[in-house]
């Protein structure tokens, strides 16, 4: 009997490698002696997670921007060095070509005369039109619509959403946005608003073709149903598994190489760098804390690939609560905190030491402003003292506030040893649940908490005004400064680029001089990349993926 | 026991009622709502989507219309995946768990009984120690442990299965054996307890007075009376592995319905937490149900009326 069971046993030990092996390995068998021409063009990335919608009017996250960038163009688009470029426009608008009015009020767009959508029909300036007052209708509820309250009537059909549907029909027909015929395109604004092209490079005015959505309601962006004017369209969409694309073969402009792209969804980092060496994916994310090992690794160390990004990371205060509403204490502990040490240990060397607010890649980014509250125990106990704490005495409770993730918590517990080290201060850690962290946040009912901020365009005033400015959106520390909020709205609305980005330096330097933030690094994307994929040119805003802005560049040579 | 089914269906309904409320209540308790971002949303956009998804409507209010279009079979619109129906972003998850669930539970009962009742026959031998050596370690590692191991071993070593995703059947094994580990190696060790006390029993020793053979003492009177703790704990375990775990089914990206409740509690979208809770609690309930039948048809000392 036992020795049947040991013979049964040592016979599945010896076939079940068979079977399973003569089931896989059959996609790295053609890779012939020079057909590159051959090579299937596919490409496998891991957009970890199923986005939410890929709607462009009311889309917000990376996630979801990774998906829109390859079914829909819009009117204008950023190059890869994050210059503005025409897309579906013929030319960018600007004075001299007359798109521009002299006021700064009037944009003008014309539309390519050849772009077309997935199926074949022209896009006209009124798929613009339509798609821009949907975004604007408070019925869709687009998370982006703010954006875009510069335009005229926009913040008021923004705000009916309670309306009657003859007041929203007026209110609609009231936003300054025309078609003034198939191929022109007017936009007036309320106010100036130098940067407004950049707005109009995001994803929220890309073109949607009406008649689909009127014919499948929500149901418009599945597979099948969905009609784009992108490089490619969406050929399956398995929820919450993956979805593939194949080239739109009506594309009106140069055709991408690659024919499939296939976005797969792993939620586990971990998992993607498996799904990576097994063979599944051509590109992976490299896991927060394991980058140095892969750096090692004989095979993966050379297939590493790093972007910088637009996105920095700080802890806020919140300037109203003591002990932080005094100022000599929050530059005491600017100086006690070892930014570099921070990066090196904590973030496995991924990512730049940040001293002030607006990143490096970045108009405003002043490589010299921060630098006199750097790491400096001498300066910060001093520091200290002078507010009143000599050696940390007298000093109340203080508390740090994150959302509880396992990359934070190694940072909560980095702050906690630096306060402890440099200063002897206790610092009480308060992890929360992450959804709960932001109504805390966002409710100004924390003392000190992590945070950090990508940009949406790259321009300061897309960094300032809404986190620094007194009530603004995003302005959780609580900081209020006069100087700095009438710098900022003059700057908002300038037209001469020079002394706006002048006025917006400014701005900054009064905004780190108050020090409601202690700015702690620049993200820094890391990526595993196989070495046959060519031409992936990641910029410092892509999407949910590294390099996805410009994914029709990409091609696979074997 | 058709009256019996019917009072219990009844309840299932008070049982669901309470559920939701219990449920419905608890979601608006807990700080941060849908629409709670790191990247604050301006507030006229947060009205806008209050106004939108009724969430600006009195609180019970909001219950009422929702327990009035449950009744008529519409669980409402996702607040994370704003185009989906929450009936249909359910409908296409719970094939997929129920179907891993299913396997799994299979998996768990073709190894653990086996394996308990080899071990209670000849305990003490070498097949009873690797037995108890199976329950005890299985026991103890958590099922994301024994899923990253497989994945490192069958995946990135030996190149022979797919990580994660669904839709192969290569993508099931791993996540199935993760899943099954527990349950099996439980029901190994009730079996194995369950058996060891019935060959004790009077009545064993009967039927082999009676001169019946091993072969018929052991389907006859042994197993069939050995398996009603089993069964006992297959129902919870069914329940359990049908529920889906959000563990097993985030790590190997599994497309299922633990996955989009735990999404749906992270975002706070209270017509995804409603739908699956209201799932799962049907869904125990109905396994009780017919684990309680099937005690009756197990044990025909047990009576129903």
């Amino acid at each position: 009997m036992k020795g049947k069971l040991l013979y049964l046993l040592a016979a599945l030990l010896i076939i079940v490698p068979i079977v399973f092996s003569g089931c896989t390995s059959d996609d790295n068998d053609d890779d012939g002696d020079d057909g590159t021409v051959t090579t299937p063009q596919v490409f496998r990335v891991n957009l970890a997670g199923e986005p939410n919608t890929i709607d462009p009017n009311k889309a917000s996250w990376a996630t979801e921007r990774s998906v829109i960038m390859l079914l829909f163009v819009g009117l204008l688009d950023f190059n890869s060095d994050l210059s503005l470029k025409a897309a579906c426009a013929q030319e960018i608008p600007t004075v001299a070509n007359g798109g521009i009015s002299a006021d700064g009020l009037t944009y003008t767009f014309k539309v390519k005369s050849n772009v077309t959508w997935s199926d074949g029909s022209k896009v006209t300036a009124h798929d613009f039109e339509y798609s821009i007052k949907r975004m604007l209708d408070p019925d869709t509820a687009a998370e982006y619509a703010s954006f875009y309250f510069d335009i005229v009537g926009a913040a008021a059909f923004n705000a009916a959403a309670s309306a009657d549907a003859a007041t929203k029909t007026a209110l609609r027909n009231a936003v300054g946005v025309t078609a003034v015929d198939d191929t022109s395109l007017r936009i007036t604004l309320a106010q100036t608003r130098p940067t407004f092209l950049s707005i109009m490079a995001l994803w929220p005015t890309s073109p949607v073709k009406e008649s689909v959505i009127t014919a499948k309601g929500n149901l418009w962006t599945e597979a099948g149903n969905l009609i784009g004017n992108g490089p490619y369209t969406l050929k399956e969409w398995v929820h919450q598994d993956h979805m593939t694309f194949t080239l739109n073969t009506n594309y009106w402009d140069t055709k991408p190489t690659l024919t499939e792209i296939k976005y797969l969804m792993i939620l586990d980092a971990t998992q993607e760098l498996s799904a990576y060496k097994n063979g599944e994916l051509d590109m992976a994310r490299v896991p927060v804390g394991t980058e140095t090992a892969t750096l090692a690794d004989p095979v993966y160390g050379k297939q590493v690939v790093r972007n910088n990004d637009l996105t920095t990371f700080a802890f806020q205060f919140n300037v109203n609560k003591a002990p932080f509403d005094n100022l000599l204490v929050r530059e005491a502990m600017s100086c006690a905190i070892d930014r570099v040490a921070f990066v090196e240990q904590v973030r496995g060397g991924v990512g730049t030491p940040a001293y002030s607010w607006i990143p490096p890649g970045m108009p405003g980014y002043d490589a010299d402003l921060g630098k006199d509250f750097a790491f400096n125990v001498t300066k910060a106990k001093q520091l200290l003292a002078d507010a009143g704490y000599p050696n940390g005495v007298g000093m109340p409770e203080l508390k740090f506030q994150y959302a509880d993730t396992a990359s934070n918590r190694t940072i909560a517990q980095f702050l906690q040893a630096q306060l402890k080290t440099n200063l002897n201060l206790d610092l009480t850690l308060e992890p929360m649940e992450p959804a709960a962290f932001s109504a805390f946040v966002n409710s100004e009912q924390h003392t000190w908490a992590w945070f950090g901020w990508g940009a949406d365009y790259p321009d300061p005033d897309n960094w300032l005004p809404d986190l620094f400015g007194t009530g603004g959106g995003n302005n959780h520390t609580g900081y209020s400064n006069p100087a700095f909020d009438t710098l900022a709205r003059q700057a908002m609305m300038e037209l001469d680029n020079t002394l706006r980005l002048q006025m917006w330096a400014q701005a900054q330097e009064i905004v780190m001089a108050d020090m409601p933030i202690v700015t702690m690094f620049y993200r820094e994307r890391f990526y595993v990349v196989q070495s046959y994929v060519k031409g992936l040119e990641p910029t410092g805003m892509d999407g949910g993926i590294m390099g996805d802005t410009s994914l029709v560049n990409v091609s696979i040579v074997k | 026991m058709g009256k019996y089914i019917l009072r219990r269906i009844l309840w299932l309904g008070l049982v669901l009622l309470a559920v939701s409320f219990i449920t419905f209540s608890l979601m608006h308790l807990v700080p941060g709502g849908p629409w709670d971002r790191e990247k604050e949303l301006a507030p006229q956009i947060v009205e806008n989507l209050n106004i939108k998804y009724g969430l600006d409507k009195p609180f019970y209010e909001q219950y009422i219309n929702y327990v009035w279009n449950a009744l008529h079979g519409d669980l409402g619109v996702s607040y994370k995946y704003q185009d989906r129906s929450v009936t249909e972003i359910i409908g296409t998850g719970l094939p997929i768990t129920a179907t891993l669930g299913v396997i799994a539970f299979i998996l768990a009962l073709v190894i653990g009984i086996p394996l308990g009742m080899a071990a209670a026959l000849k305990q003490n031998s070498v097949i009873d120690y690797v037995a108890v050596v199976f329950s005890t370690v299985f026991a103890s590692i958590p099922g994301f442990v024994l899923g990253i191991l497989l994945v490192i071993i069958f995946s990135v070593w030996l190149h022979w299965l797919p990580t994660s995703g669904w839709g192969d059947w290569r993508q099931i094994i791993m996540p199935a054996f993760s899943l099954a580990a527990l349950p099996a190696a439980y029901t190994a060790r009730i079996t194995r307890a369950s058996m060891l006390e019935v060959v004790r029993q009077d009545y064993i020793r009967t039927a082999r007075a009676k001169g019946l053979s091993e072969r018929i003492i052991l389907s006859r009177h042994t197993l069939r009376n050995a398996l009603i703790p089993v069964v006992t704990v297959a129902g919870p375990e069914l329940a359990f592995l049908i529920a889906g775990s959000f563990i097993i089914e985030n790590i190997f990206s599994i497309p299922g319905v633990g996955r989009l409740f735990v999404q749906g509690v992270f975002a706070r979208d209270y017509g995804l937490i409603m739908g699956t809770i209201l799932f799962y609690a049907f869904a125990v309930a109905i396994i009780n149900l017919i684990v309680d039948i099937m005690y009756g048809w197990i044990d025909p000392r047990i009576r129903y009326d």
